[in-house]
C-alpha cells in the first residue's frame, strides 16, 4: 500500500499566532504591569528595610549599595518605601477607576435609554461636574469633608471615583443613544423589558469593549491624580508610603541627594507608561482608539 | 442659524456656570468649622460669635445666603478674606494676572512644539521619526506634572544651575529675570500640552493627506512641503482647535500643581494655600475664577470653531 501524500495546510503554532496578533504596545505594558504586581505583592518578603524604620542611615544620603533611592530626611530607607507604597497605588487606582467605570455606564445607559428630562437634568448637572478642573473638584470635596476624613484611603477612592463618573457617564450615554434605535432594542422593548433589564441585559454587553478601554485609560491617569494628591499634601497621610506624597517630602534635597526624588518618579512615570501602553495595545486589540488624558 | 447656534450655545455656558457655582458654594458650605469662631478667636463669648454671625449674615438661611453670594460674585465682590481681612478681590486680582502671565507664556511655547512636531510626525509618517515621536509623546502623556516639573527643576535648577529654582517673578527686577523665573513652568506646562496636542494634531494631518485634493496637488506636481504646509494644515487646524480647548483642562488643572513645585505666586497656589488654611471666601472666589476661565475658554474654542469651520453650522 502506498501512502499517498494528503496535502496539510502550513500549520502556524498557536505562539506564533498569538505574537502576530497582539500589539507590541500591549505586550510591553503587560510586561509593566505584572511587574509592579509583583512587586506589590512580594515586595515586604525582600525590600531591605520596612517603609517607616528610621535611621537606616544618615538623613539625606545618596544612592549606594546599602540604599539604592538613598534615604530620606528621617534615614528611611527609599527604595524599601518605594516598594511598601506599590500596593497602595495599585489598589486605590484600580477600585476608584472601576466603582468610576460602573456608576458611570450605568447612570449614562440609562440616562440615555430613557432620554427626555430625566436625561437632560442628569447630563446637565455632569456638563457642570466636568467644567470644574478635576483636580480643583477633588481638592474641593477632601477639604469639604473635614480633617477628620482627609488622608482615608476610601476617601481619595471616593473623590477620584466621583471625579470620573461623570466622564464615563457622559461617554456610555453616547453609545446609549446609538443603540437605542437599533432592533434588538426594539425587540425586549416590545417584549415588555424592564428599563433596568435592557440597560444590563441588552445594552451593556455591547458595550464591554468601549468600557473595558476607558477602564484602562482612566485607571492609567489615576495614580497621577493620586500622585497629585499626595504631591499637594491632600492624599494619603504620612507617614505612609505613598509617591506622591514621598516626592514632595525629598523635594528638599533635590541638590544633595537627587535620587530620593528621582526613585519615586522614575516608578511612578513606569506604572503610568505601563498602564498606558497596557491600554493602547487593548484598544487596538479591540479595534478602538484610546485618548489619554483626564478628560 | 448660524448666530442662533452660537446663543445657544452662550446660553448653555452660562447655565453651567449657574450649575457650578451652586457645586462651589455647597462644597464651601461643608466646610468643617465654624466662621465666626475662625474670626474672633477660641476666647470668644456666644454673644460677639453671634454678631459676628449677623454682620456675615450666616444667621440667614442657605438660599438667600447663595444669591447673596452669587450678586456679590457678579460685581467682583467675594468679601473679606477670613485670614487677611482684606478684600478678597485685591488679593486674588495680583495672583490672577500672574497666573494668566504664566498661561500665555505657556501658550507661546505650546503652539511651535506642537505645529512642528506634529508636521514632523505626519510629514514621515510610518517612518522611524514618526515611531519615535510616538513613543516620546506616549511617555511625557504617563509623566504626571509634578513629575515632569522635578526632572526640569533637577536638571535646569540644581544640575545647570541655569534657571532659579524659585519662579519669585514678583522680586524680578527686570524683564529678563522675569523671563527666566516664568521659563520652567511654562515650559513644564507646554510639554504637556504639546505630548497630547501633537498625536491628535498628526492624526488629523494624515486624514486630510489622505483625502483627494491633497491627493490632486502631489499629481499636480507640487513638493510635499507646500502639500503639507498649504494644503493639509489649514484643514486640519479646525479641529486642532478643539484639541486646544481640550488643552485648556490640562493647562487650568496643571497650573495648579506646576505654580506649587516652583513657588509661582499664582491662583493655584493661593488656592491650595487658602484650603489648607479654610478660608471659605477665598476659596470659593478663587475656584469659582478658574472654572469661569475653563468654561468662557470652552465656550471661545467652540464659536471659534464653529466660525472656521462652514460645515458644522448646518448640524444642531
Amino acid at each position: 500500500m502506498t501512502a499517498v501524500p494528503v496535502p496539510v495546510a502550513p500549520i502556524r503554532s498557536r505562539r506564533s499566532f498569538l505574537r502576530r496578533r497582539l500589539p507590541t504596545t500591549f505586550v510591553l505594558g503587560s510586561i509593566i504591569l505584572l511587574f509592579h504586581i509583583v512587586v506589590a505583592i512580594t515586595g515586604p518578603l525582600w525590600s531591605p528595610y520596612t517603609f517607616n524604620k528610621v535611621g537606616t542611615g544618615k538623613p539625606f544620603e545618596n544612592a549606594s549599595t546599602a540604599h539604592l533611592f538613598g534615604t530620606d530626611g528621617l534615614g528611611r530607607d527609599v527604595f524599601s518605601r518605594v516598594v511598601y507604597g506599590a500596593p497602595t497605588v495599585l489598589i486605590l487606582a484600580t477600585t476608584s477607576t472601576a466603582i468610576g467605570v460602573v456608576l458611570g455606564s450605568f447612570i449614562g445607559l440609562l440616562s440615555g435609554y430613557l432620554g427626555g428630562w430625566f436625561d437632560e437634568v442628569l447630563m446637565r448637572i455632569f456638563d457642570a461636574l466636568i467644567s470644574i478642573p478635576f483636580l480643583i473638584l477633588a481638592l474641593l470635596i477632601i477639604s469639604a469633608a473635614g480633617a477628620t476624613a482627609a488622608g482615608s484611603p476610601s476617601l481619595l477612592i471616593g473623590v477620584v471615583a466621583f471625579i470620573y463618573t461623570p466622564r464615563i457617564a457622559r461617554m456610555a450615554r453616547a453609545v446609549a443613544l446609538d443603540l437605542v434605535t437599533r432592533d434588538f432594542i426594539t425587540a425586549a422593548r416590545a417584549r415588555g423589558d424592564s428599563a433596568w433589564s435592557i440597560v444590563i441585559r441588552e445594552m451593556l454587553p455591547n458595550t464591554t469593549g468601549t468600557l473595558l478601554v476607558e477602564f484602562a485609560v482612566r485607571a492609567g491617569y489615576a495614580p497621577i491624580l493620586i500622585g497629585s494628591l499626595g504631591f499637594l499634601g491632600f492624599g494619603i497621610r504620612p507617614p505612609n508610603p505613598e509617591w506622591g506624597l514621598m516626592i514632595s517630602e525629598n523635594r528638599s534635597a533635590i541638590t544633595t541627594a537627587p535620587i530620593t526624588v528621582f526613585g519615586p518618579v522614575l516608578v511612578l512615570a513606569s506604572l503610568v507608561i505601563g498602564l498606558n501602553l497596557f491600554s493602547d495595545g487593548l484598544a487596538r486589540l479591540l479595534g478602538r482608539s484610546a485618548q489619554f488624558g483626564a478628560q | 442659524m448660524l448666530r442662533r447656534l452660537i446663543l445657544t450655545r452662550v446660553l448653555t455656558s452660562l447655565g453651567t456656570l449657574l450649575l457650578v457655582s451652586m457645586f462651589i458654594f455647597g462644597a464651601v458650605e461643608l466646610l468643617p468649622g465654624d466662621v465666626a469662631r475662625q474670626i474672633v478667636g477660641r476666647e470668644a463669648s456666644e454673644q460677639q460669635l453671634q454678631i459676628i454671625r449677623q454682620q456675615l449674615g450666616l444667621d440667614r438661611p442657605v438660599v438667600d445666603r447663595y444669591l447673596s453670594w452669587l450678586g456679590g460674585a457678579l460685581r467682583l465682590d467675594f468679601g473679606n478674606g477670613i485670614i487677611s481681612k482684606r478684600p478678597v478681590i485685591g488679593i486674588i486680582a495680583p495672583r490672577l494676572r500672574n497666573t494668566l502671565i504664566l498661561a500665555l507664556a505657556a501658550f507661546i511655547l505650546y503652539v511651535p512644539i506642537s505645529l512642528v512636531f506634529s508636521l514632523l510626525s505626519a510629514g514621515f509618517r510610518g517612518r522611524h521619526i514618526d515611531a519615535l515621536l510616538s513613543g516620546v509623546t506616549l511617555v511625557t502623556l504617563s509623566i504626571p506634572e509634578f513629575v515632569m516639573g522635578t526632572i526640569l527643576l533637577i536638571i535646569f535648577a540644581s544640575s545647570l544651575r541655569w534657571l532659579p529654582a524659585l519662579s519669585l517673578i514678583e522680586d524680578a527686577r527686570n524683564v529678563g529675570e522675569a523671563l527666566r523665573a516664568l521659563l520652567m513652568p511654562a515650559l513644564t506646562l507646554a510639554i504637556a500640552m504639546s505630548a497630547y496636542a501633537i498625536r491628535m494634531l498628526r492624526d488629523n494631518l494624515i486624514e486630510v493627506l489622505d483625502s483627494e485634493y491633497v491627493l490632486m496637488a502631489t499629481l499636480k506636481g507640487l513638493p510635499r512641503r507646500n502639500v503639507l504646509l498649504q494644503h493639509a494644515l489649514p484643514n486640519a487646524l479646525g479641529p486642532a482647535l478643539n484639541v486646544t480647548a481640550l488643552n485648556l483642562v490640562y493647562l487650568i488643572g496643571g497650573v495648579v500643581i506646576v505654580e506649587r513645585i516652583f513657588s509661582y505666586p499664582g491662583l493655584g497656589s493661593l488656592l491650595v494655600d487658602s484650603i489648607s488654611l479654610r478660608d471659605a471666601p477665598l476659596i470659593s472666589a478663587a475656584a469659582l475664577l478658574v472654572s469661569a476661565t475653563y468654561i468662557l475658554a470652552n465656550l471661545a474654542a467652540d464659536v471659534g470653531v464653529l466660525l472656521l469651520n462652514p460645515r458644522l453650522r448646518t448640524s444642531t
